[in-house]
C-alpha cells in the first residue's frame, strides 16, 4: 500500500466513525471506546511482534505504568491527567528502553522471559504498595475532562488510536521498517548488510511500549478506576490473541482483531466464569490451524479465487 | 533463624533446580520455551491430590500415576501443537502462552481458586544437627527431590538415550545425519521436560499447597534459574536452582517477605548485565 492509498482508506473510515456517537447508546459506544482501547494495544504489539518476531509478555504491564503513573500524579499531586498520560508514555518508552537494552542482546527468548518477570513484579509491586496504588481495590482517578462526557472520551480514544496507526504505518514504511522486516526474516543476512539488528530490535520494543503507555494511561482516565488488571497477564493474552487472530504482521489485522474479539468477548460474558476458558480455546484453536490470522485466511481465499485454474493444475503435478 | 533460612532454602532450591531442569533440557533440544510449564507442574499437583486425597490411592502409586499422565500429556501437546511450530521459536512461545492461560482457567473451574493439597508423606518433625527442629515431610521432599535429579544425571551421562539427547543438544544436523529420528526425539523430550515439572509438583505439593496460579511463580523462578545457569546446561539448573531458593529465603527471611520474588528478578537483571550467557552458559547461546 502507497502512502497516498493509506491515506484514501484512513481519512474516509475516521469520518465514518466520527458519525458514530451520533446512532449509538451509551452501552454501545464504551464497547467502541474499549475497542479502540485494544486496537491501540493489539496494533503496538503486532509492530513488535509482527514486524520484527520479537514476543514481549509485558504490553499489558506497559499499560499499566502509563495508567498508574497519570493516575498517581493525578491523585496525589493533582497534576493534569492531560499531562500525566504524557509523561505516563515516556516513563513507559523509558522502561521500554531499559528492559530491551538489557535483554535484546541476548536474543528473542530473553526478551520473552524478562517481560514475563516484569510483568509479574509490577503486579507484586502494585499489590504490596497499596497505600500509594490502592492495590486491588483499586485507584481512583479524576477524568480528563471537568464533565463526564461519554462522546468526549470516544472523540480522545479516536484521536489517539488514529495518532498510533499512522505512527505504526509511518515506521514500518520507512527505511527503518524496511530493517524491521530483514531482521526478522534473516537476521545474519541483515547483519551481514550493516544494519544494527540490536538497534532495531531496541527501537521497535521502546516505539511498541511507549504506545502501550499511552493508551493504558488515556484507557485509565476513561474508567476513572484504575485496577491490577489493567495490567495483568489475562489482559496481555486478550490483546496477544487479538493479534494473533487478525493476522499477526499484517496492518489491519490487529485492528480487525482487536473490534471482532472486543464485541465476542461481551456476547461470551453472559457464560461468567467460562469467560476466559473459552475465549482461551478460540484462540487456541485459531493460533495452531490459522497461524496468519483472519487476514490470512482472506488472503488465501482470495488468491483461490483469482487463479483457481492454475493453482489446481499445479497442485495436481506435485 | 539464620540457619532455618539456609534448610528452607535448600529444599526449595533443589525443587527449582528440578523445574528448571525440564526447562533446559527442552531448550537444549528443542530451542523451544514452554511457557505452560508451571501449569503442568500444576497439573501434577491436582492429579495426586485427587488419587492420594480425594480417591485414597496410596501415595506413591498416586504420584507415579500423576507424573506418567503429565509426561503422556506433554507428548500430545508437543504432537499438536509444537510439533507445527519447528523452526518458528516465537510462535511455540506464543502458543504455549496460550495454552498456559487456559490450563490456569480450567482448574478454576474445575477445583476452584480454593489450595488444595494432597495428604503428606511422614509426619513429625526431626531435630537438625541439634539446631531447630524441621519438618519430617520437607525433608523427604528434599531427599526424594536429589534422588530424582540423581536418576536424570545417570541416564543423561551413563545411557545410550542419554548420549542421543546430548549429541543432539550439541549438534543437530550432525545428530540426524547419525540417524537419530530427531522428531521422535522431540517428543520424547518434551515429555520428559513435563514430567520434570510434574515431579517437582508432586514432590512440593504436600508442603505448598497448589492454586490455579501457583504455577507462574515457580515457572518464572526454573526461567530465570535457567538463565542463570546458561541456557541448556543442566549442571547449571542445579546450582542456579539451590542459588535462587537460597537468595529468595535470606531475602525473605532479613528483608522482606512482600518482596520475595523481586530478588529473582533482580538476579535475572544482574545476570543479564554482567554475564549474559549464565554460568555455564555456551557463549552463541
Amino acid at each position: 500500500m502507497t502512502d497516498k492509498r493509506f491515506y484514501q482508506v484512513l481519512v474516509p473510515a475516521v469520518v465514518l466513525f466520527g458519525f458514530l456517537p451520533f446512532g449509538l447508546g451509551s452501552y454501545h459506544l464504551h464497547v467502541v471506546i474499549v475497542s479502540l482501547f485494544y486496537l491501540m494495544m493489539a496494533s503496538s504489539w503486532n509492530l513488535l511482534a509482527g514486524y520484527t518476531g520479537q514476543v514481549s509478555f509485558a504490553h499489558a504491564a506497559f499499560a499499566g505504568i502509563g495508567a498508574y503513573t497519570s493516575g498517581i500524579l493525578a491523585v496525589r499531586f493533582g497534576l493534569n491527567p492531560w499531562i500525566g498520560v504524557v509523561v505516563g508514555t515516556m516513563l513507559a518508552a523509558l522502561l521500554g528502553l531499559a528492559v530491551g537494552v538489557l535483554c535484546l542482546r541476548m536474543g528473542g527468548i530473553y526478551l520473552s522471559l524478562t517481560t514475563l518477570g516484569f510483568s509479574e513484579i509490577l503486579r507484586i509491586i502494585i499489590t504490596n504498595e497499596y497505600e500509594v496504588t490502592r492495590g486491588t481495590m483499586g485507584l481512583q482517578v479524576p477524568g480528563l475532562f471537568a464533565e463526564y462526557s461519554k462522546v468526549g472520551y470516544f472523540y480522545v480514544m479516536l484521536g489517539a488510536a488514529v495518532l498510533t496507526l499512522i505512527i505504526i504505518y509511518r515506521l514500518i514504511h520507512s527505511n527503518i521498517g524496511l530493517n524491521f522486516r530483514a531482521v526478522q526474516n534473516d537476521e545474519r543476512a541483515a547483519a551481514s548488510l550493516g544494519v544494527d539488528v540490536v538497534r532495531v530490535r531496541v527501537l521497535a520494543f521502546t516505539v511498541s511500549s511507549a504506545l502501550a503507555g499511552m493508551a493504558g494511561g488515556l484507557y485509565g482516565h476513561y474508567l476513572l478506576l484504575i485496577t491490577p488488571e489493567i495490567p495483568s497477564l489475562d489482559q496481555q493474552f486478550l490483546v496477544l490473541s487479538m493479534t494473533v487472530i487478525g493476522g499477526m504482521g499484517s496492518f489491519p489485522g490487529p485492528i480487525i482483531g482487536a473490534f471482532s474479539l472486543e464485541i465476542l468477548s461481551e456476547y461470551i460474558r453472559a457464560y461468567g466464569e467460562y469467560h476466559v476458558l473459552v475465549f482461551g480455546l478460540i484462540a487456541l484453536v485459531a493460533a495452531r490451524f490459522a497461524p496468519n490470522g483472519l487476514m490470512g485466511l482472506a488472503k488465501d481465499r482470495l488468491v483461490r479465487r483469482r487463479a483457481p485454474a492454475k493453482t489446481v493444475a499445479a497442485a495436481a503435478k506435485s | 533463624m539464620f540457619a532455618l533460612a539456609v534448610m528452607n532454602g535448600l529444599v526449595i532450591g533443589v525443587i527449582y533446580a528440578l523445574a528448571a531442569l525440564g526447562v533446559s533440557l527442552v531448550v537444549g533440544i528443542m530451542n523451544v520455551v514452554n511457557f505452560a510449564h508451571g501449569e503442568l507442574y500444576i497439573l501434577a499437583g491436582y492429579f495426586s491430590y485427587l488419587f492420594a486425597g480425594a480417591l485414597g490411592v496410596n501415595f506413591v502409586a498416586a504420584m507415579i500415576v500423576a507424573v506418567l499422565l503429565v509426561f503422556l500429556f506433554g507428548l500430545f501437546v508437543e504432537w499438536v501443537l509444537i510439533r507445527p511450530t519447528y523452526g518458528n521459536d516465537m510462535y511455540s512461545l506464543i502458543l504455549t502462552f496460550i495454552l498456559s492461560i487456559v490450563l490456569q482457567n480450567a482448574y478454576l473451574l474445575i477445583f476452584g481458586p480454593y489450595p488444595n493439597k494432597p495428604p503428606g508423606w511422614v509426619g513429625g518433625a526431626t531435630n537438625v544437627f541439634g539446631l531447630f527442629y524441621y519438618g519430617n515431610q520437607r525433608l523427604a521432599a528434599l531427599a526424594a527431590a536429589s534422588v530424582v535429579i540423581a536418576l536424570l544425571f545417570v541416564v543423561i551421562k551413563k545411557t545410550w538415550f542419554g548420549r542421543i539427547i546430548r549429541a543432539t543438544s550439541q549438534d543437530r544436523e550432525m545428530a540426524e545425519l547419525n540417524g537419530v529420528n530427531t522428531t521422535r526425539l522431540n517428543m520424547l523430550s518434551f515429555g520428559l521436560g513435563c514430567a520434570l515439572a510434574a515431579a517437582a509438583g508432586v514432590i512440593l505439593a504436600p508442603v505448598f499447597p497448589v492454586t490455579p496460579t501457583a504455577g507462574l511463580p515457580v515457572a518464572l523462578t526454573a526461567f530465570v534459574v535457567v538463565v542463570l545457569g546458561g541456557m541448556g546446561s543442566l549442571w547449571g539448573c542445579v546450582l542456579g536452582g539451590l542459588i535462587l531458593g537460597l537468595v529468595e529465603n535470606l531475602g525473605a527471611a532479613f528483608i522482606s517477605t512482600g518482596y520475595k520474588h523481586l530478588f529473582n528478578f533482580i538476579i535475572l537483571i544482574l545476570v543479564l548485565l554482567i554475564r549474559p550467557a549464565g554460568l555455564f552458559g555456551r557463549r552463541e547461546a
